[in-house]
């Protein structure tokens, strides 16, 4: 007993020095939520016209170039169907140009409810992490027939890290926002 | 009595002698004085005239003395305490030309400050139309129809900037120690954003030209 408290007092004392450098205000915060959860909302419309049939060929490459470059290398995402229970995961690009070659006529994905589940919490190393949930609608249509639809609700891991970078000779700092992977948590009709 | 009377010649003489010379001793004594004193007047007169050459110069000046020069004249002119009327005359005018000075030093000051304020007001009001300008070509390609429309939008906006890889930098916080930004972008990323994503969530914070007139440096804050 007396040596679980030891244990339970060293761990306290070394994760004191963790919080006490976390000096960002609570409007600074807020700025840094907003941020992650705006790349979010992005990747929600990258997704949609690459998925969207009347969407040139170039264009849809151009945007999935531009939705790689806010994961984190090696993120995955998970991909689920109303039809089995297996989920299946997907290196980023992979899942993106699969999403393109999709075999529908029209394709109409729309990402909503898009909210923070886990609260971005800064780690020992300095980056801040946290979850964002979304629910992704998806529907499929041959011709005008809907032949496919469903709801999946997705969790996405988020990293934010402070970084520093020269521009034209000037010192910026700036919060780089990486999305980790992405998880399927439900699928529903 | 022939030694005696001759005695009384010699210390007789002797007296003649000291008498004679303490007069003329004196009459020298008078006359350094009175040199002295002429000296002393022709002193003061050539103070008096340099003063009032100095003051006179002070009372005409048009331009070519500073407030600091006139007012270190008038001041070593007091010091002299000359106390000759017409001197004193001369310092109350030059004290008065000197705030007559003053006063149009200020009056210069003033509208050299409204000037600057006016052209400030003029400079920002470009900077504004030009922001503006700016923002109405983001908004534009935000709210374009048609892809083709977007990119015709995105070319024309583009021709403001000295290349497509110009930086821009989007500020996310601030406060009076910390600017924080969004991760940077070019300029051609950041119009193609605006395309895909239909709606523009920043406006315009600063601008950056080079000698041509073209934009290098873009910086937006968050709306």
């Amino acid at each position: 007993m007396k040596n679980k408290a030891l244990i339970i007092l060293f761990f306290l004392v070394i994760s004191i020095p963790a919080f006490a450098q976390d000096n960002v205000s609570p409007q600074r915060k807020n700025a840094i939520d907003s941020l992650a959860l705006e790349k979010v909302r992005d990747l929600g419309k990258y997704i949609s016209i690459i998925g969207d049939k009347k969407t040139p060929w170039s264009e849809a490459n151009r945007v999935i170039d531009r939705a790689l470059e806010l994961f984190a290398d090696g993120a995955m995402m998970g991909v689920s169907t109303l039809n089995s229970k297996e989920i299946k995961y997907w290196g980023i690009r992979t899942y993106l140009e699969r999403l393109m070659a999709l075999n529908y006529d029209k394709v109409t994905i729309e990402w909503y409810n898009i909210e923070y589940i886990s609260d971005l919490e800064k780690q020992p190393d300095g980056r801040y992490v946290g979850v964002i949930t979304i629910y992704q609608r998806f529907e499929g249509r041959v011709g005008d027939n809907l032949v496919y639809v469903d709801t999946t609700k997705k969790d996405i891991t988020v990293y934010v890290e402070r970084k520093e970078t020269q521009i034209r000779g000037r010192l910026i700092g700036f919060w780089d926002v990486l999305l980790g992977d992405i998880r399927v948590s439900e699928t529903m009709p | 009595m022939l030694l005696k009377i001759k005695n009384l010649i010699s210390i007789r003489l002797v007296f003649l002698l000291i008498a004679a010379m303490i007069t003329v001793g004196f009459t020298g004594c008078q006359s350094k004085k009175k040199l002295a004193r002429q000296q002393a007047a022709k002193e003061l007169a050539e103070k008096i005239e340099k003063a009032k050459k100095d003051l006179l110069m002070v009372i005409n000046d048009q331009g070519a003395m500073s407030i600091s020069q006139k007012e270190k004249i008038v001041d070593d002119v007091k010091a002299l305490n000359l106390n000759n009327e017409e001197v004193d005359a001369l310092i109350i005018e030059a004290e008065k030309a000197i705030e007559r000075h003053k006063k149009l030093e200020a009056q210069r000051l003033e509208e050299e400050r409204l000037r600057k304020e006016r052209e400030a007001a003029e400079q920002r009001k470009i900077e504004e139309q030009k922001f503006d300008k700016m923002e109405d070509y983001f908004d534009a390609i935000a709210s374009a129809s048609t892809i083709d429309i977007a990119n015709m939008r995105i070319n024309d906006a583009l021709k403001f900037f000295a290349s497509p890889e110009v930086p821009v930098l989007i500020i996310v916080y601030q406060d009076n120690e910390i600017t924080d930004y969004d991760r940077p972008t070019t300029i051609k990323q950041y119009l193609e954003h605006l395309k895909d994503q239909k709606k523009n969530i920043n406006r315009v914070h600063n601008i950056e030209y080079d000698t041509k007139g073209k934009i290098v440096e873009l910086e937006l804050i968050k709306k």
